[in-house]
């Protein structure tokens, strides 16, 4: 037999408890870093919940499940992982309690433990299903009224200009996430030097994911860690650095401008390949392949030095002056591009020649004999650069058609350390793929997509557009992507005040009373975990913000009347235009009383986007963590030998084996 | 076979800045980098279990890899260090020691961790504006025309580190020569980007320290001694040389991987031969009388360019490739088959033997201004000679780092009271503005400006190893030691001048103690004395790196609140 584990719902709660307890040391706006050493003994420092949870090298299975979760919805949003495992353990907690008080009164349950966990896997599916069928409505109606919209035209113009460009959403929502992953002190300084390379990187008239998608794809050649310095040294530089010093003296001429190829392979012809057989012969000399004429080895290698000679004298024909090589190029190479006045960069990686092929234009060489025109590339400088203890080949481009408004510009991350460096890339690359989900309009989830096609290729349309003012109101911010809303907690009350509102009207209508009544009031409650611990280090406070929100929402709105959609449209309707002042306070009622505005304006942003996506996936992973039972714990023989000897005694091999 | 190992899982300490254990650790290393720093600093002795090489340093980039430790906290601090160090080859003590004090004097004042991390970051950014401001009264602008402030800045390098045991008027010759190597690898007349020189340092055991010297060009050492005749016949004017780059031993290493099938009879080593004799043949015609090879050359070529006086030197690797063509102007010749362009040639000026006890080597002189130059260094001992080496390429380094900016700090302490006393006064005037800012309460906010100030404090007072007592005057906040077994009526009888040399005592002088409640005032700046030069100098750049380095460690240990150690 296998060794079984029955799991009940309390070790549920219990594993989940104990992860929780280890993220929250690192949750919220007060929250710290953790230390953490690898197996190689090097010391890392995070705030990512991802980056935690993976560290802990967790054993029971069940735990690795929620993390490998975890994992999965942080990779696509790069934002949320710690609010993931504080919704899930207190959702777990909420229906354990439930399921304690009323367990499920059947006479097909063995024992009252069975009959626990059976009525919590119903409230969990109850609950996924709710979610997946009515969250979005709920959302939309709720809480987008109450957040703006993005708009990337407006981000990008607003930057450029001279003025108050704190005041800036992307850059607030930016802030807001660094703040949350590498605290307090260096927020600012990331989202600004963020929006800038954004604003660097803009194509356009394109959409904003595709910019957003080309910097997450080429983020690696993209930036230069360098340790030793602080964080505030941390800079854009023009143009692409390749990681690679020169080979040969670099260039002193500053002739302008340069030209470049690059190569993938050799440039020395290498004739003479694995398995090949070269022959030589003293009357009747013939080689293998080419059945060439020669008399010793000597001519054959006199033979690659002439074609090499070849290819350079083509090179300065075209006027090349720097080569870069994706491998390594014999002395005979770098030797005769000296004498050329070429400079030679070796081994670049294939991720940096792919975007200098890019934004060049110019595509590699394969076959040296082979160099035409379109394989040269016009820099406008191509110079050494010393950042921290390395020196890197330093490249700008000519400007070409159809790239005009982008500056292609790379990004020097300092740290103290390559923790640290490493530590701010991530949050770096994280903060890009919240930016593109956040740009991911709320409801389009597989089960609502075929109804709501229609309706967002309107949006997306109006979008372009720069917004068709007199788009129906209701689909236009319904479908908005980029939607943000008041970081601190007010998504989370604005939602729980949606969810009740839903709750009580439910409970009016007989068939689904009970359930629907139930299942939206768990997860009100379960919500308020977050603004909960947000001001846990002051209770008090979370007190005077929970009234506030309440107040306000009673004072201000009936998001569901026609009368306000319509309003409210024309608000967004101004918010593309920049000089609107204060785009954070998107209610309908321009008499809004000012405690409410500035307390709007002093928090951060948040994705509306994000924040749902993650509530699907807690939900998800809750309910699937609830339908398991039992654990068997098998035994994967590593080679045939251990194998014979684990068959002959099973009980011995729970440790693994050794060979 | 494979092998798979079980991962075990993580050990976990949840807040471990309150673990006594960690604390104890951290102010053991505080204690120790303490009692390294400074030129009466203590040295060190390092050696492993295995009963290897001793290392004896106060050097903070020897010491600090040495320093193993299964603790993440100490490792943090350490790479940190360690990586300011490798930037900027300075101040890595000064770092560490207050990056430790602050650490200590947040846990002591008290202060919840994102207050004291928000207090310690706007007090560093007052301090970096008032050192980069043009009235910042404990800098000094390094003027080029004169070596003596540059000699004084690489003298404060020296002299702190006291393992090269150097006396006072060997610390001034090194000192001098540092900067002499240093302002020959600056070139003058070239127009355009300015690429500086190099520096070859080579070392030579067993000889007084006075017997170093820096040459301009290039020594190489010789390796048989049947050349010197030659180089004496050789006419002193510019003689032609080459280099090659690619092995001159024979072999083909460029044909690939296939297998190369030889007959019986064909003696392919020799057709190689021949080949590299047809080399020498083109050597000799051209009139080359310097042949000098980064690999290995076949003997028999050897034997024949001698033959033909040409002096022959190989196997001089690949740092000195460079180094020598700018020299020479040669360019790098790694063709076998092909006749070497005339372009390729380089010229030296003239070749000589120097000798040092027993090492010969060769001279070359550049053929015009060059930004080379070799700088042998002696003496008496090994591990007092591998420090120097070390200490050298930190001063070159930290000359370097005055082209960028021209500006030094006054060393001896005085830097950091200074600073200290001007962050208490300006952080008392702007406290209304501040507060609220920075969101926390008048009283913590005062409590983290202390616990700053006083960890800058500390890292002066430290300097004293000998039971002084440290002070800092009431008028311009430099730093005083007073002897402990000197016992005089009055304070200020036995103090002298401050620890950068720049102000005397005087009887209408007031002092106060460091560390202790003393009143707060503005420093004023110093009245410009001409005959008053400063004895020591802290280099600018590597001092406010350090302080930025220090600060935001600190800050880092500081938000550190949960600790995942992975035990594989």
């Amino acid at each position: 037999m296998l060794p079984v584990e029955r799991l009940h719902l309390d070790h549920v709660v219990q594993t989940v408890c104990v992860l929780e307890s280890v993220v929250l040391r690192s949750f919220g706006p007060e929250g710290g870093q953790v230390l953490f050493t690898r197996d190689t003994g090097q010391a890392m420092l995070s705030r990512s919940g991802t980056r935690i949870l993976t560290a802990l090298r967790l054993e029971h299975p069940l735990a690795r499940m929620v993390v490998e979760c975890v994992l999965k919805h942080s990779t696509v949003t790069g934002d949320g992982s710690k609010t993931f495992i504080l919704l899930l353990a207190t959702l777990l907690r909420m229906i354990h309690k439930m399921a304690c008080k009323d367990p499920n009164v059947s006479h097909a349950y063995t024992s009252r433990q069975t009959a626990e966990a059976s009525t919590a896997r119903h409230l969990a599916d109850k609950i996924h299903a709710f979610a997946l069928e009515e969250l979005d409505d709920l959302i939309i109606l709720g809480v987008i009224p109450y957040g703006c919209c993005l708009s990337w035209e407006n981000f990008t113009t607003k930057t450029t200009l001279p003025g108050p460009s704190n005041n800036h959403c992307v850059q607030k929502l930016l802030t807001t996430f660094f703040h949350s992953r590498l605290g307090h002190s260096h927020c600012d300084f990331m989202s600004k030097l963020t929006c800038e390379l954004l604003t660097h990187w803009k194509f356009k008239s394109d959409l904003p994911p595709l910019s957003l998608q080309f910097v997450n794809d080429n983020l690696d050649a993209l930036h230069t860690p360098v340790s030793g310095f602080p964080i505030s040294c941390s800079r854009l530089i023009e143009g692409q650095v390749i990681h690679r010093d020169f080979a040969t003296p670099c260039p002193q001429s500053e002739r302008k401008p340069v030209k470049a190829a690059v190569f993938t392979g050799y440039l020395q012809p290498k004739l003479l390949n694995a398995g090949q057989v070269l022959q030589l012969g003293c009357e009747e000399q013939w080689m293998e392949e080419n059945s060439r004429k020669n008399r010793s080895i000597v001519h054959f290698s006199a033979w690659t030095e002439t074609s090499l000679k070849c290819v350079f004298a083509n090179m300065q024909s075209l006027g090349v002056s720097v080569i870069l090589s994706a491998v390594k190029q014999s002395a005979a190479v770098l030797a005769l591009a000296a004498q050329a006045e070429m400079c030679v960069v070796e081994c670049v990686s294939e991720d940096e020649l792919s975007l200098f092929a890019q934004l060049s234009g110019a595509s590699p060489v394969s076959d040296s004999w082979m160099i035409e025109p379109e394989h040269v590339a016009t820099l406008t400088f191509c110079r050494p650069i010393l950042l921290g203890a390395h020196r890197y080949v330093h490249v700008a481009f000519q400007n070409s058609e159809d790239r005009v408004t982008v500056e292609p510009c790379s990004l020097v991350i300092c740290g103290l350390g390559e923790g640290q460096t490493e530590q701010y890339t991530c949050a770096f690359r994280d903060a890009i793929r919240m930016l593109l989900s956040t740009w991911e309009p709320v409801g389009m989830t597989a089960t609502r997509a075929s109804k709501r096609t229609l309706l967002s290729n309107k949006s997306t349309s109006s979008h372009m557009d720069n917004q068709i003012p007199n788009t129906p109101p209701f689909q236009q911010c319904g479908v908005q992507p980029g939607c943000v809303i008041p970081a601190g907690g007010t998504f989370e009350f604005l939602l729980q005040h949606a969810l009740l509102q839903y709750g009580t009207s439910c409970s009016a209508s007989v068939d689904t009373a009970m359930s629907g009544l139930a299942v939206s009031q768990i997860l009100a409650n379960a919500l308020l975990i977050v603004p909960r611990q947000i001001y846990s280090h002051c209770p008090r406070r979370f007190l005077q913000a929970q009234t506030r929100f309440l107040t306000f929402i009673q004072n201000h709105s009936h998001p569901f009347s026609l009368v306000y959609k319509q309003e409210h449209s024309s608000v967004f309707g101004e918010s593309a235009c920049p000089l609107e002042e204060d785009k954070l306070t998107k209610h309908c009622y321009t008499e809004a009383d000012m405690s409410t505005k500035l307390f709007m304006l002093d928090s951060g942003l948040e994705s509306v986007s994000c924040k749902y996506q993650l509530l699907l996936a807690v939900l998800q992973c809750l309910s699937s963590i609830l339908h398991v039972d039992t654990v068997l714990h098998t035994h994967t023989a590593l080679h045939s030998k251990s194998r014979r000897l684990t068959n002959t005694s099973r009980e011995d091999t729970e440790d693994e084996t050794e060979d | 076979m494979s092998r798979l190992a079980k991962k075990s899982p993580s050990l976990c300490t949840d807040l471990p800045l309150d673990n006594a254990d960690i604390c104890n650790k951290l102010n053991f290393l505080r204690q120790l980098l303490k009692s390294c720093f400074g030129p009466t600093g203590r040295l060190k002795q390092v050696h492993n279990n295995i009963e290897g090489h001793v290392v004896t340093t106060s050097t903070s980039s020897v010491l600090l890899p040495a320093i193993s430790s299964s603790q993440p906290f100490i490792n943090l601090i350490k790479t940190s260090i360690l990586n300011h160090v490798s930037r900027f080859s300075d101040c890595g003590l000064f770092a560490a020691i207050l990056c430790l004090s602050l650490i200590e004097q947040a846990q002591q004042s008290g202060l919840r961790g994102n207050v004291a991390i928000r207090v310690n970051k706007h007090l560093l950014g007052l301090c970096t504006t008032y050192l980069q401001g043009e009235d910042c009264g404990c800098k000094v602008k390094l003027d080029f025309c004169s070596s003596q402030n540059l000699i004084t800045l690489a003298r404060s390098v020296i002299s702190s580190k006291p393992t090269c045991v150097l006396t006072e008027p060997e610390t001034l010759y090194i000192s001098k020569l540092a900067v002499r190597a240093f302002l020959l690898t600056v070139p003058c007349n070239s127009p355009g980007i300015v690429s500086l020189g190099k520096v070859v340092t080579m070392s030579v055991e067993g000889h007084g320290v006075l017997n170093s010297a820096v040459f301009p060009g290039l020594l190489l050492d010789m390796p048989d001694v049947f050349t010197i005749d030659k180089v004496k016949n050789l006419p002193s004017d510019a003689l032609r040389m080459v280099l090659f780059s690619a092995s001159l031993a024979g072999d083909l290493s460029e044909l690939g991987v296939g297998i190369i099938e030889v007959p019986s009879g064909v003696d392919t080593d020799s057709q190689i031969l021949d080949q590299l004799l047809e080399l020498g043949k083109q050597v000799v015609k051209d009139e080359v009388k310097l042949f000098v090879c980064q690999k290995v050359i076949h003997p028999v070529l050897q034997q024949y360019l001698r033959s033909h006086g040409i002096i022959v030197i190989e196997r001089v690797g690949i740092t000195l490739m460079e180094p020598l063509t700018q020299l020479t102007g040669a360019q790098p010749v790694a063709t076998l088959h092909t006749t070497i362009p005339a372009k390729a040639y380089g010229v030296v000026r003239d070749l000589n033997i120097r000798t040092f006890g027993s090492k010969k080597m060769l001279h070359l002189h550049p053929p015009g201004e060059s930004a080379i130059c070799t700088m042998i260094l002696c003496h008496r001992n090994e591990t007092m000679l591998s420090e120097l080496k070390v200490v050298c390429q930190k001063t070159e380094h930290v000359l370097r780092l005055t082209l960028r900016e021209p500006s030094a700090l006054l060393g001896g302490g005085c830097t950091e009271t200074h600073l200290a006393a001007y962050i208490r006064h300006k952080s008392m005037t702007e406290i209304t503005e501040t507060v609220p800012a920075l969101g926390c309460s008048q009283t913590e906010y005062l409590l983290g400006v202390e616990g700053f100030c006083r960890s800058l404090e500390a890292v002066a007072t430290v300097l004293e190893h000998d039971g002084g007592n440290s002070l800092m005057d009431l008028t311009h906040a430099h730093h005083w030691t007073h002897p402990a077994d000197v016992m005089t009526e009055h304070m200020g009888d036995g103090l002298g001048s401050c620890g950068c040399g720049l102000v005397e005592s005087n009887p209408n002088q007031k002092w106060t103690y460091l560390n202790t409640k003393g009143p707060q005032f503005s420093p004023a700046p110093l009245s410009r004395n001409a005959t008053l030069q400063p004895r020591v100098l802290d280099s600018f750049t590597a001092k406010l790196n350090a302080m930025q380095v220090a600060v935001e460690t600190a800050n880092l240990a500081l938000d550190v609140r949960y600790l995942i150690q992975d035990m594989n």
